[in-house]
């Protein structure tokens, strides 16, 4: 312990003046702060993140050029090979397509339902407690307890759902057995689940929400719908921005609802991109790593293509 | 400033009433709420009775028909017991790691300044936009390398350090005035000592929030639990239910019962925390 006492201005003479707003308190006082480990502290998370992402999404990158023997070792360079397979089978088109509607399909319908039960709340109303708890009550559920549940309910004979619309005298409803309506069950499981964490983001945006601003709009008369879309909307663009983004991407993601639900059936018609990965790398005997890995990197490229669009083009009209 | 004090209590002591033009809009509110209440009223209410007598009596079973059965053979299908356990370890040991990388790493990136700081945060942001499920082939060869396949340890290892809760108090910690930690550190406090017994006191909300986000994160946990184990015993709840729904997929009162024991500690949370949760989304999650 020598106690060298490194200060930062005798280290970098040209640092005061260049910053012009030399002569804070807090600048003469940082003079005294020895160097500590600091930066350092960062080396833990930097080191695994570097192990357990970084590193992988170069080896998957490396691993999509190269072919794959029985059990799954890469053979050698096949270039974009493997690329060009996947993407001249018109199944893979339709195994990103159905992951784009699964996404947009849920994200829409939990955040429309989760900003509907925000505004109707936004005023005292008998139960709105109850309510609050009710509206965030799906938080509580994983992806696989979810799943678990609707299966249970949308079950083709002893479903819950199926026998109460049979007492209602209406026909047996394919959820599960039909890819349109598999399509639309999977998303409505997910929308359910992701409604909680909606209701909770804007429910508490709404909270913040300055009052002389709400209090005037209201003074000036503006009412109904065109109160919630000039005023309360734009308002809570930012979260709903962060709920847009943030639920498009886990959306695109879907894996365990599939899993759990239909086994990407009937026909492959409920296929995602994570669950396509799945069945080449884990699903079938001989794993095949060159074209799960294709996957990946498609996935990534789409996650990237659709977050920026987000950005570029619905980013603009958020205000504040 | 009395008089200013004194009009919310006047207008809280008029209690609200129920205004015919409030109708509708409560009607709305408490069909939404059936409809998304319903999944959860079959989760703890349809385990204790019979498939078929539940939906007889119009959701509202007879007492006459309670049974433990159900939750008898959503144990035995799946060993539930030794998977809870599981959880457990899973999610107190991942929910530590990243709490303590994310802290160390959230302190190192706001307050001392260094070269590359900028490109560091930068790249921690990144990993955000990439999506983890995209990584699994080569971190399942990683990891079964490393010997930790059908592991508790296989299962932690890839989350121990993760860029959301990094990001949760980045923000924290950069709101906090920098005077605090000057002062700290000038007292002669080390960084470890001023992060300890300054910075994350002062941040506490937003930590907790850090740390129910991770909690929930590592129990919620399904795709690479799914793919890193084998063993039923080692597997996490999650990936259990799955099991139950592929064995007794013709006894959904099983597959409820089953669920039910697996929700119960998240359902309580939201309950007991719901207050928690609105006002710590509003920090946490929104800058």
């Amino acid at each position: 312990m020598t106690q060298t006492t490194l200060t930062r201005r005798p280290d970098r003479p040209g640092e005061a003046p260049a910053d012009g707003r030399g002569g804070s308190p807090s600048r003469r006082a940082r003079n005294g702060i020895r160097a500590g480990i600091g930066p350092w502290m960062l080396l833990p998370a930097g080191a695994l993140l570097a192990v357990f992402l970084y590193g992988p999404l170069v080896t998957g990158v490396r691993l999509s050029l190269f072919g794959t023997d029985l059990f799954g070792d890469p053979t050698r360079f096949v270039g974009l090979q493997n690329y060009l397979t996947l993407l001249a089978q018109p199944s893979f088109w339709q195994v990103v397509g159905t992951t784009l509607l699964i996404a947009t399909l849920s994200m829409s319908m939990s955040v429309g339902v989760a900003l509907t039960a925000v505004i109707l709340l936004r005023k005292w109303i008998p139960g709105r407690g109850v309510l609050r708890v009710v509206f965030s009550l799906p938080f509580a559920y994983s992806a696989a307890s979810a799943s678990a549940i609707f299966s249970g309910m949308f079950a083709p004979a002893a479903g819950v759902v199926n026998q109460i619309l049979g007492h209602a005298g209406i026909g047996a409803v394919p959820w599960l057995q039909q890819p349109g309506w598999a399509i639309f069950t999977i998303a409505l499981t997910t929308a359910w689940y992701e409604l909680g964490f909606a209701f909770l983001v804007l429910a508490a945006a709404m909270r913040t929400l300055p009052p002389e601003v709400i209090e005037a709009a209201e003074l000036d008369g503006a009412s109904g719908l065109r109160f919630v879309r000039s005023i309360l909307v734009p308002l809570l663009s930012p979260s709903l921005f962060f709920l847009l983004v943030t639920q498009t991407i886990s959306g695109l993601q879907t894996f365990t609802q599939v899993r759990i639900l239909t086994g990407g059936g009937p026909a492959g018609g409920t296929t995602t991109l994570v669950y396509q990965l799945y069945m080449y790398a884990f699903g079938q005997g001989t794993p095949d790593y060159g074209r799960a890995s294709v996957v990946a990197v498609v996935l990534v490229l789409i996650v990237a293509l659709v977050t920026w669009l987000q950005f570029r083009f619905i980013n603009r009209r958020v205000t504040a | 400033m009395s008089a200013v004090g004194s009009i919310p209590r006047a207008a809280r002591s008029r209690r609200p009433r129920l205004r015919a033009a409030d109708l509708p809009r409560l009607l709305v509110l408490v069909l939404l709420a059936v409809l998304i209440a319903f999944p959860v009223y079959l989760t703890f209410v349809s385990g204790f009775f019979r498939t078929g007598s539940f939906v007889r009596s119009g959701l509202f079973p007879p007492l006459g028909d309670f049974t433990l059965d159900n939750f008898v053979a959503a144990l035995t299908a799946i060993p539930l017991g030794q998977q809870y356990l599981t959880s457990i370890v899973v999610m107190v040991l991942q929910t530590l790691g990243q709490l303590i990388t994310s802290a160390l790493a959230a302190y190192a990136l706001v307050f001392p300044k260094w070269r590359g700081r900028g490109i560091a945060y930068a790249l921690v942001i990144a990993t955000l936009a990439i999506p983890g499920e995209s990584l699994v082939v080569p971190n399942y060869q990683l990891v079964s390398s490393m010997g930790l396949r059908d592991t508790v340890f296989g299962i932690i290892i890839p989350y121990l350090a993760f860029g959301y809760p990094i990001f949760l108090l980045r923000q924290a910690f950069a709101s906090l005035p920098r005077e605090i930690w000057e002062a700290s550190r000038l007292d002669g406090c080390g960084d470890l000592r001023t992060l300890l017994l300054v910075v994350m006191p002062a941040c506490r909300s937003q930590v907790t929030t850090a740390i129910m986000w991770s909690a929930l994160f590592a129990w919620n946990g399904f795709f690479w639990p799914l793919l890193i184990t084998d063993s039923p015993v080692n597997r996490t709840v999650q990936v259990g239910l799955s099991q139950l729904v592929s064995s007794e997929s013709t006894a959904p009162a099983a597959i409820f019962a089953g669920t039910a024991l697996v929700l119960l500690p998240t359902v309580i949370l939201v309950i007991v925390s719901q207050r928690f949760l609105l006002s710590g989304m509003s920090r946490g999650v929104l800058r």
